[in-house]
């Protein structure tokens, strides 16, 4: 027997071992009432007390790995990492300074841009023809305030031209070159540009000093010209339209060599010690836009209805005229037979005025004449005459032709008769407007009415 | 196959370690069997105290103290879930057994013979857990027969690594 316990002693206590584990399941499990095996809800007591040993066992070394896992990473990140956070560092700091230089040259490309906005929008409102162009480089010296442009002759740049911006003028190109060319800027003590002050309207020459400011020279000492006034080119130098901003009053000196006269320092308009982008113009022929095309277009349009509108009032009065009565006898003969226009004074069928100066209207005979009528003579009072009067027997003694010739050319000198002449009856006809033409004959006289018959 | 049987002194003779070893690496086992899930999720695809179970029981030879072992890692890792306690101590103590068994007639030194080893009883000794769990529990439980495997292979491949090194705690005559 015993020697069965020593034989098989170690399967004995593989089977004692799991005869007990397996006990101690089925001790743990329990059966619900559908026969469903589970867990209890709470653990016994026995359980408890092993899991609370398993817990007390493998807690402190967990919370030991933690809190040594926190410590050592924190070792870890705080020194034995500093060659990595060292390099990192040094790796931002590149990025950072790669980052400024790119901020810095997106801010020149964001200020280049609106300074090339503004260009543009003042190069389509302009209505010269100008070409953008940048500036360059410079004189290198303040003796010579000049500046150059990477526009030249290839361009169509030549000597001469204006030079601006939208804020006011900047200079004149003096010198091209294929590809560049030389702008003497208006503060040059030699340059020269005639300019007008908006307000006092005094014209003079505008010319750098030598503080490099751009000044109106050769003027005469005036009261009104103040600080702060505007001076524009006048336009007289041929190279500036007139108009353009200069730049205001800054303050006004007197002339050291010129008694009574000022030199009027101007504040430019233009930041002419900052040019990027300047403006040529080069072509003074006026530009206009799309619009302004069409606006004048449609003035023109609107002109000639106007004048259609115009002249077909003129040919309705001219109807109405033929049609109405009026203070011509309609039964008189008309003058056409040697192809000159009616002597009516209206316009023609054509809408032409007349060539020839209308004649006197033929006056009809006084149905009562009296000794104020013309014609009138003590002997023929009771059955007046109403024949053409003859220039050459006027009792007027004055010029009863209407056409303003002087007695003494063509026609008789009247023959005064001074005992029988009444004051009362001098009559002088309206002298016509047209010009005295000497050669054509005068017209048949007009019979003075003294009031025109009207037939209703 | 006379690579494989035990027939000199040397591989037959009971390997000694120090005494807090068959205390500390034990725990030191369920504890990073513990913590070490936390980090690696669903790859921690190994079971050190069964590596433990198995190395000691190999060393010493003895299926009773092979047993025992098993029972308590395995009752310790059941203790550490809100599973019935005894499925990975009936698991493991059979795994103890076998395990000693073998080495008493193989050659445990060799790593062939210990990587093999650690798969075939990885893959029984979640073969009982599941029959356990599935048969005599009568519980519903989803098993994956791929993480079975993968497991085999974690095992197998800590017990290269940690064998050689477990030796070297190895209390010569």
């Amino acid at each position: 027997m015993e020697s069965f316990f020593v034989r098989y002693r170690n399967l004995l206590v593989l089977l004692a071992l799991l005869a007990a584990q397996i006990l101690g399941l089925a001790l743990q499990i329990r059966r619900t009432g559908t026969g469903q095996a589970s867990f209890g809800q709470h653990d016994d007591k026995g359980q408890q007390l092993i899991r609370l040993w398993a817990n007390a066992v493998v807690s402190p070394p967990e919370r030991a790995v933690q809190s040594s896992k926190t410590g050592v990473g924190w070792i870890w990140e705080n020194y034995f990492d500093l060659r990595r956070v060292r390099q990192e560092n040094k790796d931002l700091q590149a990025e950072i300074d790669q980052l400024r230089l790119e901020q810095a040259q997106l801010l020149e490309d964001a200020k280049q841009g609106q300074r090339l906005q503004t260009l543009n929008s003042f190069q389509q409102k302009y209505i010269y023809k100008t070409l953008s162009a940048e500036v360059i480089g410079g004189s290198g010296t303040d003796l010579s305030r000049v500046f150059y442009l990477n526009k030249g002759k290839d361009d169509g740049l030549t000597r001469d031209m204006a030079v601006i911006t939208p804020d006011g003028i900047v200079g004149k190109v003096r010198e091209v070159y294929p590809h560049s060319a030389q702008v003497l800027a208006i503060n040059d003590q030699s340059s020269g540009a005639g300019v007008i002050l908006e307000t006092t309207r005094i014209r003079g020459i505008l010319r750098g000093n030598a503080a490099g400011q751009p000044a109106v020279v050769n003027i005469l000492a005036d009261q009104r010209i103040k600080p702060g006034e505007k001076v524009l080119t006048s336009g007289g130098d041929q190279i500036f339209p007139r108009g353009l901003p200069v730049g205001t009053v800054d303050h006004i000196d007197k002339d050291p060599d010129r008694d009574g006269f000022v030199e009027v320092v101007v504040k430019p308009a233009a930041n002419l010690n900052g040019l990027d982008e300047v403006m040529v113009i080069t072509d003074t022929e006026p530009r206009f836009n799309d619009k302004t095309k069409k606006d004048m277009d449609q003035s023109a349009s609107e002109k000639g209805a106007e004048a259609a509108a115009l002249n077909e009032q003129l040919k309705a009065a001219q109807i109405l005229e033929e049609k109405l009565p009026g203070l011509t006898d309609p039964n008189a003969k008309q003058p056409a037979a040697n192809g000159t226009a009616p002597a009516t004074g209206a316009a023609t069928a054509n809408g032409a005025t007349p060539a020839t100066p209308p004649a006197a209207p033929k006056l009809l005979t006084p149905q009562h004449p009296d000794r104020f009528s013309t014609g009138y003579s003590s002997q023929s009072s009771s059955a007046p005459k109403t024949t053409a009067p003859k220039p050459a027997t006027s009792k007027t003694g004055a010029d009863t032709t209407g056409t303003g010739a002087t007695p003494g050319t063509t026609s008789k000198p009247p023959v005064h008769k001074p005992a029988t002449v009444n004051p009362g009856d001098i009559k002088i006809p309206p002298v016509p407007k047209s010009d005295t033409n000497l050669e054509s004959p005068p017209p048949a006289p007009a019979k003075p009415a003294p009031q025109p018959q009207r037939k209703f | 196959m006379a690579i494989l049987t035990a027939n000199s002194r040397r591989d037959l003779e009971i390997h000694r370690y120090p005494a807090f070893l068959y205390l500390v690496v034990p725990l030191a086992a369920l504890v990073l069997q513990a913590l070490l899930p936390r980090f690696l999720g669903r790859f921690a695809y190994f079971d050190l105290p069964l590596v433990i179970t198995i190395y000691f029981a190999l060393a010493r030879r003895s299926p009773i103290q092979g047993m025992f072992l098993g029972a308590f890692v395995g009752i310790f890792e059941d203790a550490l879930t809100h599973h019935a306690i005894g499925v990975n101590g009936i698991a493991k103590t059979v795994a103890g057994y076998l395990a000693a068994s073998v080495g008493i007639r193989i050659d445990v030194q060799n790593i062939v013979i210990r990587v093999l080893l650690n798969f075939a009883l990885t893959l029984l000794c979640n073969g009982i857990y599941l029959v356990i769990y599935r048969g005599m529990l009568g519980l519903e439980m989803d098993w994956n027969w791929f993480t079975m495997i993968f497991q085999a292979v974690g095992n197998s491949v800590i017990a290269l690594l940690l064998f050689p090194l477990l030796d070297r705690f190895q209390v010569l005559d």
